[in-house]
Formats: structure tokens, C-alpha cells, sequence
């Protein structure tokens, strides 16, 4: 599933967008980031409130592809400049994490 | 007698500390800045302990020994020892225990622990800031008691890894004291002593928050008892 469609369908706001890993085929929903670094799988969006940059640190070392950030939470501008340099992306939206990993299974779903 | 504090310093084995920020640059500056009591407190692991305490003997400096530790809750939390031996072995136990990925040190910095000469003794695999220990906060606070030690909730007022952030209040744990970063402290702060450190990555931050400790004199026990009866005095006041 290409990542922008995480925008152009679901609506979600972009914050950073790379077109340099714009694929996602799974997703993770957490905000504990040892949790995530234990069990999210490769190429995922995650699911979250967490907005820092060290979310993006983690995002690196567990390879996810971008971070969707619930609650109408907003990225600082540390976390957003280590997203674009480490090719994350970042979308925001005001759904909390049940509708929105509802929202992305669909999508998944209908590929 | 009044000392000036700083207790949490990052040294070059936090991934997050500047590699200029070995044990000598540590000690060199502190005495520069006219602190009295330092302590390093690097993330889940004590081992630029023993360099500290080699480089404070004969000098103005009075040494505590921390760890900046990741409970299960993620939050971050002061474990402060009187000894380097003490904060060493804590130290170990919690890196054994801390849930983390290898480190890539191109990406997040270099782990490495150094001797009194800033030569490197070795560098730690797993990345120290990204896990946490398989503790739970209040299990980490009954651990360090047993060693002596003090458990200090660290800059309780920022959105991240910190008691406000991960649990949305404070908890009535027998904290010895709790960090803050700014004035005026968070709600439910109650009747907790209150300390403010520098938090520093690089040495020129190093004191740039601080507190005055009232204290009888320079052992580390009566500087741990003068922090758990709350005679402190923060540079951030208003």
C-alpha cells in the first residue's frame, strides 16, 4: 500500500512525506517504544501518541515506514526534521488509535 | 554548609552525550563552573563511574554515582548512589535486563566508556535510549533502597519518558525527590522534595541548572539524606 494514500484516502493530514520508502504492508499500534521495538514488523505505520523524536529513533532502528500520530497530537519541529532525514513519514489526524488502526486494517484489507 | 549541585550529566556513553563529554572534560568543567557535588547519570549503565570518582579524589569536587534508568512505565528516573562500586553493579544488572536493539552509533552516537586518561575501555552494544529495563518503576525504586540508594522521577514536566508524560500524574510512590525542569512545578508534586540539574549533552550546558543543597558536610550520606529531607534551594525558583 502506497503510504500517501494514508492521506489521499483516509484524509489524515501530512506532515513530512518521503517518496524515497513510500510502502507500507503492515501496521503496529503503540505507545510504549520498547514495545514496538521488540514487536513491530518490518515495514509498518505506526500507530500512535507519541510524538518526539525519539519515536522516529526507534522507527529507524525497527524499520517502519511512518508514524501516524492520534489524537490530534503534533509533531515538534525536532521530531519532523529527524523524520525527513531518516525517510519517515509523518501523518496526524484527529481520530484516536482504535479508529484509526480500524481505518488502516481497511485500508490493508483492500488492497 | 551550601553546595551547589548538578546531578545529571550525560557523559560519551549516553548515545545522546557528546563525545567531548569524557569523565576528565566532566570534572574539568565542573570545577570550572564552581559546582561542589556532580553526578553522571548515564542512560541504564553506570560505567564512566569509576573514571568519575579516580578524576574527584583530591580535588573540591564531591562525586555521586547515577543512572538515568527506563522503567517498564518508560519514564526515566535518577538512581543515585553513594559509590561508584554500587552505581556499577546496578548499573549492570539494569543493561542485562534492558529491552533494546543493537545500536547503530553513525545514526544516534557512540556508547563508549572510557579510564581516568579518556582512554576506551570498551562500548555497549545494545541502544541505551531506545528500550527499557523489564522493571517496573516502583520494583526499580525498592531495588535501589536495598543498595542505599535514592530514586529520583527525572524531568517530571517534559512530554517525554518522563512520570507526567507516560503515566498522566503522579503516583503516591515513596519517591525520594522528584526533577523538574521548569517553574513552577507540575500539579500533585505535593510535599516531595524538589530538585532542577542541567541535563547536559555537552559541557558547556553542564550547570546550566542547578540546585543549592543545605548540607552538614561533604560525605555522600549526608548529601543524600540532606536531598531526601528536601533542603534544597533550585536555580529555577521564582
Amino acid at each position: 500500500m502506497k503510504l500517501k494514500s494514508i492521506n489521499q484516502i483516509l484524509g489524515y493530514e501530512t506532515i513530512v512525506e518521503n517518496s524515497k520508502n513510500d510502502f507500507f504492508s503492515n501496521a503496529y499500534t503503540s505507545d510504549l517504544l520498547s514495545d514496538v521495538m521488540g514487536n513491530a514488523p518490518a515495514d509498518s505505520v505506526l500507530i500512535t501518541i507519541q510524538a518526539h523524536k525519539n519515536t522516529i529513533a526507534v522507527a529507524t532502528l525497527a524499520e517502519i515506514r511512518a508514524i501516524i500520530l492520534c489524537n490530534g497530537r503534533t509533531a515538534p519541529d525536532d521530531m519532523i526534521e529527524a523524520a525527513a532525514g531518516e525517510n519517515i513519514s509523518i501523518y496526524r489526524t484527529d481520530d484516536n488509535q482504535y479508529e484509526a488502526s480500524w481505518k488502516i486494517k481497511g485500508l490493508l484489507d483492500g488492497e | 554548609m551550601i553546595l551547589k549541585c548538578d546531578l545529571h550529566i550525560h557523559s560519551c556513553l549516553s548515545p545522546c552525550g557528546s563525545l567531548e563529554m569524557s569523565p576528565s572534560e566532566i570534572v574539568k568543567t565542573a570545577l570550572e563552573k564552581g559546582l561542589d557535588v556532580i553526578a553522571v547519570a548515564d542512560h541504564n549503565t553506570a560505567l564512566n563511574s569509576p573514571a568519575i570518582e579516580k578524576l574527584c579524589r583530591g580535588t573540591a569536587l564531591t562525586p555521586l554515582f547515577a543512572i538515568e534508568a527506563t522503567s517498564s512505565e518508560e519514564f526515566h528516573s535518577l538512581c543515585l548512589f553513594p559509590t561508584a562500586e554500587r552505581a556499577v553493579s546496578f548499573g549492570q544488572m539494569l543493561y542485562e535486563n534492558l529491552v533494546s536493539l543493537p545500536n547503530n552509533p553513525e545514526k544516534f552516537g557512540d556508547q563508549v566508556y572510557v579510564d581516568e586518561n579518556d582512554n576506551i575501555l570498551g562500548e555497549l552494544e545494545k541502544y541505551l535510549t531506545g528500550g527499557a529495563v523489564s522493571f517496573s518503576s516502583d520494583r526499580l525504586l525498592e531495588l535501589v533502597h536495598r543498595e542505599g540508594g535514592l530514586f529520583i522521577p527525572a524531568h517530571i514536566d517534559r512530554a517525554a519518558f518522563s512520570l507526567t508524560s507516560q503515566l498522566g500524574f503522579i503516583p503516591p510512590d515513596p519517591y525520594d525527590a522528584l526533577e523538574i525542569t521548569n517553574w513552577p512545578p507540575p500539579e500533585g508534586v505535593g510535599n516531595l522534595p524538589l530538585i532542577c540539574d542541567s541535563d547536559a549533552h555537552y559541557p558547556e550546558d553542564m550547570g546550566k541548572r542547578f540546585f543549592y543543597l543545605e548540607s552538614p558536610d561533604k560525605t555522600a550520606e549526608a548529601i543524600l539524606l540532606a536531598i531526601k529531607q528536601g533542603r534544597t534551594r533550585l536555580s529555577i525558583a521564582k
